[in-house]
């Protein structure tokens, strides 16, 4: 799957998609651009979220606290201390990163099973959103207003629409480029390793608490900057919205949809779920009250029954079926055999 | 003898062809309509506002068109694109761009609590729709206007008001305990309960956040017996209001008056609490604010649930949000009947001139200055009626005295 990803990449189909994403802001009407951005969120999130969970194997529920700590908290620093929004975004970042540390450091000591580790991440979700909704200073249960946007890149402010799309465009890339890295590296060998058996892995030299650690921290930061780049973009950081359990358990969705461990998985989970979703809705919301749950709820159960692995894992399989039953071109097989 | 079109019949008919062609046009073109979104939570946890305010803006809004529509903009009329936020904030925002861009709306209309309000704010400003909500407690943008209580002047005065005012009646308030539950609007309104009581001679003992994620509140209950307050006073959403009163029926307790919003006043807890609880917690000293009243004396608001009961299509029985809605479509016809235009600048301008005045048969809502907007984009005159529960399920009017039918029974 991994060479299959960066054969994919490295592909024309590849780049003509790019070239298209690219270009949105410029044949995309506002309201559809509006709906790419907040797909480039989830996109983001899920990509960040399958550091962990997909190449890891650690099932945490509790990112919806990072997606808090980067808008919130790096709200907060800029109204209530006016700190620059990019440093409060790394200070974010950074305490995001801290407190993954510590729930990965929670795993390692107390050998949580799976069960376990997702229980306890998704205790931490709760704890963040009453800690959000009860801090004056992070704005509490009415949430925090960020200043109009003049387009002051110096300020966060990248002037609107458009150059919110480029931003929240830039994060996800980043969170791909991270989960292609690390797949390419040690270190994805090491989560893999530890995801299929964490003893075994263990045996062999991996040093558990280190790779834990570091991915977790990982994932953590960059769900905080897409946290943070969201609260631009939306101009108004709720925190039933950024610290919701919710938004965990829709990552969860989108990523599993997708292709959990895999690259494009959660990228096509993400994107297709989150677009068709806002359509529907928008389509059929006026129409008849909860027709577009029902629908979504439909097309995910078809999916997960008929695409267990994911999408991205049957559309994979597919294409190798049909490369490996393609019929041997004679000519080569004429070239080849005068040579030998 | 049948009849052959032939080339000379054709172009001889041309002319009449051509002018009636213009002539169909022209009366294509008077067909205008002014295109208004409306943003509704049709699903999620705020349904209920759109499942009982929707039929009577849809009522009124038809109602408008078959009387002739906008007058000033030749009979347009008002073609409602509705839009559902699934209660959620950002979905809000969302729809708001959808109206706005994809159908170009000329304004927007929608339930549009305080939390929605911040979340279409933006949207607002940039695109400088004129926008109306029909329950926000704030008006957070410069294209945004309210028809909900201000959490200062609306929700907490009238609240410190009554409690105040209970001293007429032989039940004077000397302590409270502010319960509220624990989201934005409560948190907003705790803070001017805090200034207003003590400046009526009310000394707040405690606060209760109520967590709206509990499934019980019989903890809460605990500790507002254990401070034995005069009254306990706070904005609550249904969910609390119905599980406060379950846990005050386990515990029978009724020293305290309980003053609140709403959710005390609406059919609603009725029907969660059933007949036995209603009986015994409702008709107990507790009041609640109201905008509707089957017996409040305000004959505009009885005409209407009158004409909706018998022609309105409702879901439910009529309800707050079914007058809000209905005077949200008034309003809605003053402010284009006003602009003249579906430009969107010139309706902006129209609704800082809104004027209902008190008496006017289409002000529905209990409003003795009439109903216009103020400075920061809310009603003027903001406050509310004060009802009690009768033993059959019956809302009286209780406060102020100008729609009072009967005392407060304390």
């Amino acid at each position: 799957m991994r060479s299959g990803a960066l054969k994919f990449l490295s592909s024309p189909v590849f780049w003509l998609i790019f070239a298209a994403a690219v270009t949105m802001p410029l044949w995309l009407s506002p309201y559809y651009l509006g709906v790419a951005t907040i797909a480039l969120f989830y996109i983001g999130l899920a990509l960040a979220w399958n550091i962990v969970a997909g190449i890891g194997g650690q099932m945490s529920l509790g990112h919806s606290v990072f997606v808090g700590v980067g808008g919130l908290l790096s709200s907060a620093l800029l109204l209530k201390l006016g700190i620059n929004m990019w440093l409060g975004m790394v200070i974010a970042a950074a305490i995001s990163a801290a407190l993954g540390a510590f729930i990965a450091w929670l795993d390692f000591r107390f050998r949580l099973s799976h069960l376990s580790f997702a229980l306890i991440t998704l205790a931490f979700a709760e704890m963040g959103q009453l800690a959000a909704v009860g801090s004056e200073f992070l704005g509490g249960a009415s949430g925090l207003f960020l200043p109009p946007d003049h387009g002051s890149l110096l300020n966060f402010e990248f002037g609107g629409q458009r150059g919110n799309f480029y931003l929240l465009f830039t994060a996800s890339l980043v969170c791909l480029i991270a989960n292609l890295v690390i797949l390419n590296t040690p270190l994805g060998y090491y989560l893999r390793a530890m995801r299929d058996n964490e003893n075994a892995a263990q045996a062999i030299g991996v040093a558990l608490l280190r790779n834990k650690i570091i991915a977790m921290m990982i994932s953590a930061a960059l769900t905080s900057i897409m946290g943070t780049a969201y609260a631009r973009y939306s101009g108004f950081v709720d925190p039933y919205q950024f610290a919701a359990p919710h938004v965990t358990v829709e990552v969860v969705l989108f990523a599993t949809i997708g292709g959990l461990g895999t690259v494009l998985g959660p990228l096509v989970g993400a994107g297709f779920l989150v677009v068709f979703g806002e359509i529907v809705r928008g389509q059929l919301g006026g129409v008849l009250p909860g027709l577009h749950f029902f629908i979504d709820g439909v097309l995910i159960i078809v999916v997960i029954l008929l695409m267990p692995r994911g999408v991205v894992s049957k559309i994979a399989e597919w294409w190798d079926r049909r490369h490996a039953a393609a019929p041997e071109n004679p000519k080569i097989i004429a070239e080849t055999a005068t040579r030998t | 003898m049948a009849t052959r079109l032939t080339r000379r019949a054709l172009i001889a008919s041309a002319p009449g062809l051509y002018l009636a062609s213009k002539g169909a046009g022209r009366a294509y073109a008077q067909e205008k309509t002014v295109k208004v979104g409306v943003i509704q939570p049709m699903s999620g946890n705020l349904s209920p506002y759109s499942q009982e305010g929707q039929p009577a803006l849809e009522y009124i809004v038809k109602k408008i068109n078959a009387e002739g529509g906008i007058k000033s903009m030749g009979g347009a009329k008002i073609q409602l694109v509705i839009a559902d936020d699934a209660s959620q904030p950002a979905r809000t925002a969302s729809e708001a761009r959808r109206l706005i861009t994809q159908d170009d709306v000329s304004m927007i209309v929608g339930t549009l609590l305080s939390a929605q309000m911040l979340a279409i704010s933006p949207v607002v400003d940039e695109y400088k729709v004129p926008t109306l909500a029909m329950w926000a407690g704030g008006a957070r943008a410069s294209y945004l206007y309210s028809l909900g209580f201000p959490y200062d002047r609306g929700y907490a005065k009238t609240m410190a008001d009554f409690a105040g005012a209970l001293g007429n009646y032989n039940r004077k308030i000397n302590t409270a305990v502010i319960a509220c539950s624990n989201y934005e609007a409560g948190q907003q309104v705790t803070k001017y309960l805090q200034q207003m009581l003590p400046e009526r001679g009310i000394k707040v003992i405690a606060e209760v956040p109520l967590d709206t994620q509990a499934q019980d509140h019989t903890a809460s209950m605990l500790r507002i017996r254990s401070l034995k307050p005069d009254a306990v006073i706070g904005l609550m959403q249904p969910r609390e209001g119905i599980l406060l009163m379950q846990a005050r029926y386990g515990m029978n307790y009724h020293d305290s008056i309980f003053i609140g919003n709403s959710p005390y006043s609406d059919q609603v807890i009725w029907r969660e609490l059933g007949p036995d609880i209603g009986k015994a917690v409702l008709t107990r000293n507790l009041f609640g604010m109201a905008s509707y009243s089957e017996g409040a004396k305000i004959a505009s608001m009885q005409e209407l649930a009158s004409e909706l009961r018998s022609k309105g299509n409702l879901k439910s029985e009529v309800g707050q949000a079914t007058i809000q809605a209905a005077q949200a479509a008034r309003i809605m016809q003053q402010v284009l009947e006003l602009a003249g235009s579906t430009e969107r600048e010139a309706i902006n301008q129209a609704l800082k001139k809104v004027n209902i005045p008190y008496g006017d048969p289409n002000l529905y809502l209990a409003r003795a200055e009439g109903l216009a907007f103020g400075e920061d984009r809310m009603p003027k005159d903001s406050t509310s009626m004060m009802v009690q529960w009768s033993a059959d399920r019956k809302l009286e009017v209780v406060w102020p005295d100008l729609y009072a039918q009967t005392k407060p029974r304390v």
